[in-house]
Parts: C-alpha cells; structure tokens; sequence
C-alpha cells in the first residue's frame, strides 16, 4: 500500500513537471501570437520599413533570414554530413578519433557571441568578406555544424551492420554502400539534425550583429557581400534604438511572430520529407 | 536526396546573383543616438534618389569613430566630438576624420502644470534625479513628494540626460521608469508632484517645461549653446565628403532633412 501511494506521488510529481513544461511553451505562443498576429498585414511581409521603423513592413528582414539560412545550410550540411561519413565510415577506430569527437561535441558548446567574434576576427577581417551574407552564413554555419555532424553521426550509427554487410556482399564498393545502402535510412536523423540547425540559424542573434547584420536598409541585397537585414537582430534593433518605443514595439512582435511561423513551417516541412523518405525505406 | 539537390542548387544560383553597377551604397555605422535621425533621412534620400542604396548600423558613438579610422564606413555616427587620441589614431592611418554637425539633441525637464516650480538648478535636477531631494518644499514648492519619472537605460534620451544632468551617477530606484518621452509626458501631465524630462520635440502645453540653471529650453537656446542639456549630433566621413555621401549628408542638413530630424524628437539646426 504505502510503496502504491510513494508510486502515485512520483508520477504526480512527474506529471507536474511535465505540465509546467508545456505550459510554459503553451505561454510563450500565446504570447507571441497574441501580441504579434495583430501586426501581421501583407503590407507587413512585403514592404520595406517606414517612416523612422514605425510603420512599413519587415520585408528585407524577412529575405535576409531567409538568405542566411539557406547561405549556412549549404555550407554546414554537405561538410557536416561528410564528416560524419567519414568518422563512421571510413576512420579507423582509436583514440584520435575519440579526441576528434570530444572536440566536436565541444564546439557544440561554446557559447554563440563566441563565434560571432571568431567571424568578426576570421570572415569579415582576415578574409575580407566585410560585413556581409557570406560572412554571416559562414559563422552560423560553423556554429552550427557540430550539431549536424553529431545528428549525422548518430542516424549512420543506427543504420544495422547487417545493411553494410548484405551491400559488401553483392560486392559493392565501400563509397556505393555508403551512397545506396547507408545514406539513404539514415536520411530522417540526418535531416531531423538540419531541422534544428536551421531553427537555431533563424534565431540567433549573436553570431550576426558583428557578421552579417544591418539595422535599416531598403529592398533586397544584390550579391552576398552585402549585409543584411535579420529577423532576431530587428526586433533586437528595434526594442533598443529609435525614438518611438511603443510603435516599434508592437513590429517587434510581429517580427517575433513571423520568425516563430518561419521556424515552425520549416521544421514541418522537413518533418514532411523525413516522413516520405521514411515511408519510402520502410 | 533529389530534392535535396534541387535546394542546393537553388540556393547556390540565388546566393550568387550579382547585382547591377549602378547603384551606390552608402554604408553608416555607430551612434544609436544618431541613429533615428540617419534613418529618417536615409529613407527619405533613397525615395528622391533611388540609385543610392544606405544601410545603418548601430553600435554605438565608439564603433562609429573606429569605423571612420578603420575605413570600414562612408559615415561614422557619433554624440559626442572626436577625442584627441581618436584623432592621432586617424591620422597615423591616413584617415582625415571631419566632422558634420547634423542635428542637436535637447533635453527638456518637465513638471505638472499644477507645480509652483518653475526654474531648477542642473545641481537641484541631480539631486532629485540621485534621491538628495525628495520633498518639493525642500527647493521652494508648496510641498509634497516629488514622483521622480526616469526612462529605461536602453532609452538614448536617458543616456544623454544621465550624462549631462547627473554626471553618470545612478538615478534612485524607485524612480518611475518609462519606455517612451510620450510616456514620460502622460504620467507627468496626470501626477500632480511627477517631474520627468523628454525630448524637446515633446515639450507641449501639457506639461510645464522647467528653466534649467535660469535658461528655457527651447530650440533657440539649445542652437545659440545657452541651455546646458544640449549637445550636438554629429557624422563623420574621411576627408570632406564627396560623392553620393555628400549629397546625402547636404540632404541631411537641408531644411528637409531637418525637418525630418525633428520630427524623431531633436532639435534641428536651423
């Protein structure tokens, strides 16, 4: 009787946390929504801001997102996934290796302004790249790139030896098991790794400010050597500068909100795909 | 993985677009203070002149000057003048910094039309601002507790007037905080002891606007330097500015550009 009533406890307890969990998740949308979906116009998602950022839209912002994303994407998955590959795949099992992804797993943690300056200090300075899209993708792409390679990694570990082995034995070549037998399952973990990455790139805000970011401009960048407007430094922009805080603040949150619908349709369109590909496999 | 490349190849032929070689872009950096003023101008240029592309950045009066000697920007924002050692430093680099006042920034403070005080000391200001003074009979009103309105740190009207009414030193804590000079004004114009300050531009008949060390604040005396919570705004470019920087700098000081200038709460030049 009293271990059934410790159980019950337990799992109240548990239950409890889960609740505060979710509630404060549930908060966070209210709030976002609540105050943001207002602001929403198509006026807002396609013009340019106006009249000192108190009225217009948010639309160079948007795009700028937009760009940085796709910019650390392209640079961050086809490397992380290729050194993935290899550290599964081909490197010989050892301590190095054990050395390499205790570093991995590291760079994982250093904290995100960290990389903001490394960029200032390697991509805008010693490059040369200014201020700029490229310079910006590289040093969101740099940051997030140990999370690719450790999702990768674990999506080629959980493909079964069995796969390799049944490839190996049709006498495949190691490059064509790893393309036609390995990849392909291990697709859903890898794109889920590229899913959060890509959340993680929309929202950061210190890696961008000495990088990539511009407070105000008008229209779209014609090359990536232009600095861009961002989502998360705009609201950041526009919380702190000007001299109309109460209009200002309501665009905050309607940046706030697209950003949210931003990572949330991305995130689910790539849910989408991983749930095709898995479909396909199974 | 078909997609996938699709993307890929999607993203590379957006990202390495080129654009056309007609326009001219003029890239500002610094002083957040400056800051409204550069964008309200900078919108209203690129509308007469759409060749011309103007971005801004923030970053403070420090990075703006260290932009201007690293030749990182056309135009370096600042509140404050350049120091000497900013200069040496320039200089040493073959950078020649010149300096163009664009606006001035004023700081009136404001009380409760009800309040028999009408002129304060910057001394008296401060120690109602640090908490010395906290009763109005204490520097010749008819008494009561004096409500001590302040804006939040982020505000740059709150930076200049820490700065030059307070010499940096904190204001006291249960000061009541506001995010906005039109904020400032409404508390002030209902709570009968408030005392607060805002942006020139939001002196209105609402509030009582206060002489400081016996002057008015009014764009008169901020302009001839008489009024003492004044400062001028300035833009820094390398060399005298030419080009498309200075047609937009002869906007910025045009009698548009300063109409502008005003119209985000600052005092213009003419």
């Amino acid at each position: 009787m009293r271990k059934k009533i410790g159980q019950r406890i337990g799992f109240s307890f548990l239950f409890l946390f889960l609740l505060i969990t979710l509630l404060s998740l549930g908060t966070i949308i209210y709030f976002i929504v609540a105050k943001g979906a207002g602001a929403i116009s198509w006026q807002f998602l396609t013009q340019s801001p106006k009249d000192a950022m108190t009225s217009g839209g948010v639309a160079p912002a948007i795009i700028g997102t937009f760009y940085l994303i796709l910019g650390s994407i392209a640079f961050s998955f086809p490397l992380g996934l290729a050194c993935a590959i290899y550290l599964c795949e081909y490197s010989p099992k050892g301590y190095i290796i054990n050395i390499i992804r205790i570093s991995i797993n590291n760079l994982a943690g250093v904290p995100s302004v960290v990389f903001g300056l490394f960029g200032l200090a390697v991509f805008v300075k010693f490059f040369g790249f200014g201020v700029s899209i490229l310079s910006g993708a590289l040093t969101l792409g740099i940051m997030v790139l140990p999370q690719i390679i450790s999702a990768s990694q674990e999506a080629l570990l959980a493909v079964p030896q069995s796969y390799r082995e049944a490839s190996f034995a049709l006498g495949a070549t190691p490059w064509k098991t790893i393309k036609k037998a390995v990849i392909p399952p291990a697709l859903p973990g890898i794109l889920t790794g590229v899913i959060l990455s890509v959340g993680r790139v929309a929202g950061e805000t210190a890696p961008i400010i000495f990088t990539a970011a511009t407070l105000y401009k008008r229209g779209y960048p014609n090359s990536i050597f232009e600095e861009v407007m961002a989502l998360p430094y705009h609201i950041y922009g526009l919380m702190t500068e000007g001299t109309h805080p109460a209009q200002q603040k309501e665009i905050a949150y309607g940046c706030a909100f697209i950003l949210l619908v931003l990572v949330l349709s991305i995130s689910f369109l790539a849910i989408i795909i991983r749930q095709r590909q898995r479909r396909k496999n199974g | 993985m078909k997609n996938i490349r699709k993307l890929f190849l999607a993203a590379v032929l957006i990202l390495g677009l080129t654009g056309s070689a007609f326009t001219e872009d003029i890239t500002i950096k610094g002083s957040t203070t400056v800051y409204p003023v550069a964008q309200a101008t900078a919108e209203k240029f690129m509308d007469m002149h759409p060749e011309v592309r103007i971005s801004i950045q923030g970053g403070g009066s420090g990075f703006g000057i260290a932009a201007i000697i690293d030749g990182t920007t056309d135009i370096g924002n600042a509140s404050r003048p350049i120091k000497d050692k900013e200069i040496k430093k320039a200089l040493s680099k073959g950078i020649d910094p010149k300096a163009h006042v664009v606006a001035l920034d004023g700081i009136a403070v404001v009380v409760n039309p009800s309040n028999s005080v009408s002129a304060l000391t910057k001394q008296q200001i401060k120690d109602i601002y640090t908490g010395k003074t906290s009763n109005w009979s204490e520097i010749g009103g008819s008494g009561g507790r004096i409500v001590v309105i302040s804006r939040d740190s982020a505000s740059g009207t709150f930076e200049t007037f820490n700065k030059l009414a307070l010499d940096k030193e904190r204001v006291r804590p249960d000061a009541l905080l506001q995010a906005s000079n039109q904020a400032v004004a409404t508390t002030v114009t209902k709570t009968p002891g408030a005392i607060g300050y805002v942006g020139l531009g939001y002196l209105t008949s609402k509030v009582k606007g206060v002489d400081v060390n016996g002057v008015e604040a009014s764009k008169d005396t901020v302009r001839s330097g008489e009024y003492s919570l004044a400062r001028p705004l300035f833009m820094y470019t390398d060399g005298p500015a030419k080009g498309a920087v200075k047609k937009y700098l002869d906007f910025v000081t045009s009698s548009e550009g300063q109409r502008l200038a005003e119209k985000q709460g600052y005092v213009g030049l003419k």
